[in-house]
């Protein structure tokens, strides 16, 4: 009880930090950006294919939108306690650390959520769709997957090198998400974007219209297998971070 | 009770050498005494006070917080330990009530239990009039006293000061001051790290003088203000052997 209290007291305090009128901003004109691609593509193309609609909606929100939100919402997780002189304050609490990283990845997870649900629903607007209640409850949910996985993905660099956390989320973005994820062997089982491109085949029901090389690229398995995977991942990885955080050391001229 | 006992730090640097920063530091702190660790910059002042407080691991040697050794019950050593830092790390957004609050929380203390502790802390601290200001809008002295507010908040037996008074006006340094005495008269043990000696001179029960790595003197108030020279004449004698003050 009291390791949820630490917890839900530092992501409240990361989401009023994300509050700030800059970064809320930022994030509006965030949510508005897939919805204006979608805009101008049908001022172009006219009245667009739904399945081609679908596809752009997911590579702009649960692939690029998440992604982006959650670098800048989870890579500073420790460099910003760093820079503002806090690391110390809230390392020498008993589970300050697992507190400052458990509770920056509910706030990473809540602030990029909400800003993709709003993208989502202005996105399904801008494209006309018959459908778009059903849609919006399929993005919503792999908006959610999306985040849980890739904030917890992007833990590792901001616990191992928080000073270059930015640059090597980015790097683990590329190799693990989109080379080792679309590579059709063992390896790319352990990647959120097989997860999320399965899910997004097996709701928008497309299996068996998916071309045999395209098939290759997407687990079989049902829903709830891919979504529990994700569960583990994010859970391996969050509680190697933790554990690996809870052993950082930094000497006094390493902060600033 | 505070206790180092043959601390031993070293660090690799970026460029593969060992820096030893702490050499076999050894000393107590009693309960109800405020004990001045004096030093020039960078001789491992900092380091065996975040040794202390379980910022950093031990090379060789352990530290006691009330008897929880730092390398075998960190988190114990934790609960019982307030720390102060020369860098005061307060959230500008934040009012002193919420920051007092929010740390209270990371202590895992209820509601009920800071409800009642964080506004006597605040008075105590002379934030009262101030408690719902964002930090951002305070003093340094004011966010100096948030920033002991925060190591007090889970009502610790020790605390560890490091360099509280920099940044501070002689006004807020002795407040600041008078305060920490204040708290050693309830019993806590209190060690306070400076290279502003004039300051702690007459505040402290004892000194400990720390020169590369390594405590090399030690006396009571009485025996560093015999000394030629008085407390700045013992640390120069110690620091810089055959030098006067």
């Amino acid at each position: 009880m009291s390791a949820w209290r630490g917890i839900l007291a530092v992501a409240a305090f990361q989401l009023r930090r994300l509050l700030a009128p800059q970064r809320v901003i930022v994030a509006a004109l965030a949510a508005t950006f897939p919805a204006a691609v979608m805009l101008a593509v049908r001022r172009i193309a006219g009245d667009i294919d739904r399945n081609f609609a679908v596809v752009l909606l997911y590579a702009l929100v649960p692939e690029m939108l998440c992604m982006l939100g959650l670098l800048v919402t989870m890579c500073p997780v420790v460099a910003d306690e760093l820079e503002r002189g806090t690391w110390q304050h809230v390392a020498v609490r008993p589970g300050g650390r697992w507190s400052l990283l458990l509770g920056t990845f509910l706030a990473a997870v809540t602030w990029t959520a909400t800003v993709a649900l709003v993208a989502i629903a202005l996105t399904l607007l801008a494209a006309g769709l018959p459908d778009s209640g059903r849609l919006a409850a399929v993005f919503a949910a792999l908006v959610v997957v999306s985040c849980v996985g890739r904030a917890a993905l992007f833990a590792l660099p901001a616990v191992i090198v928080p000073k270059r956390a930015l640059v090597a989320s980015v790097a683990a973005a590329f190799v693990v998400e989109y080379l080792a994820g679309f590579l059709p062997a063992v390896i790319n089982q352990l990647t959120v974007s097989l997860r999320l491109r399965s899910l997004l085949v097996h709701w928008m029901g497309w299996e068996r219209a998916l071309p045999t090389e395209l098939q290759l690229l997407v687990d079989p398995q049902p829903a709830w297998v891919q979504i529990m995977a994700v569960v583990l991942l994010a859970s391996v990885m969050l509680v190697a971070a933790g554990l690996i955080l809870a052993r950082r050391q930094f000497p006094p001229a390493e902060e600033a | 009770m505070i206790e180092a006992a043959g601390l031993v730090k070293h660090f690799r640097s970026a460029d593969g050498r060992v820096v030893k920063a702490v050499e076999g530091v050894s000393f107590v702190v009693g309960p109800g005494e405020m004990v001045g660790l004096l030093g020039a910059n960078g001789v491992g002042k900092t380091t065996t006070m975040r040794l202390i407080a379980t910022l950093l691991r031990p090379t060789v040697g352990t530290a006691r917080i009330d008897g929880c050794d730092v390398t075998v019950d960190p988190l114990g050593v934790r609960r019982r330990l307030g720390y102060l830092s020369a860098t005061t790390g307060v959230p500008d957004r934040l009012a002193p009530r919420e920051v007092l609050q929010s740390f209270g929380r990371l202590y895992g203390l209820d509601q009920a239990v800071l409800a009642h502790r964080v506004p006597a802390l605040l008075d105590a601290l002379g934030l009262g009039d101030c408690a719902a200001r964002p930090c951002g809008r305070l003093s340094t002295g004011q966010r100096q006293r948030v920033s002991l507010g925060r190591a007090l908040v889970h009502d610790p037996p020790a605390l560890v000061l490091d360099e509280p008074t920099s940044g501070l006006d002689v006004v807020g340094a002795r407040d600041l001051l008078d305060l920490l005495e204040r708290l050693r008269g309830e019993g806590r043990s209190i060690l306070i790290s400076t290279h502003r000696l004039h300051e702690i001179e007459r505040r402290c029960d004892r000194f400990l003088i720390i020169h590369a790595g390594r405590i090399v003197a030690a006396g009571t108030r009485e025996e560093m203000a015999a000394a030629p020279g008085g407390l700045e004449g013992a640390f120069f004698a110690a620091v810089e052997p055959g030098a006067h003050p």
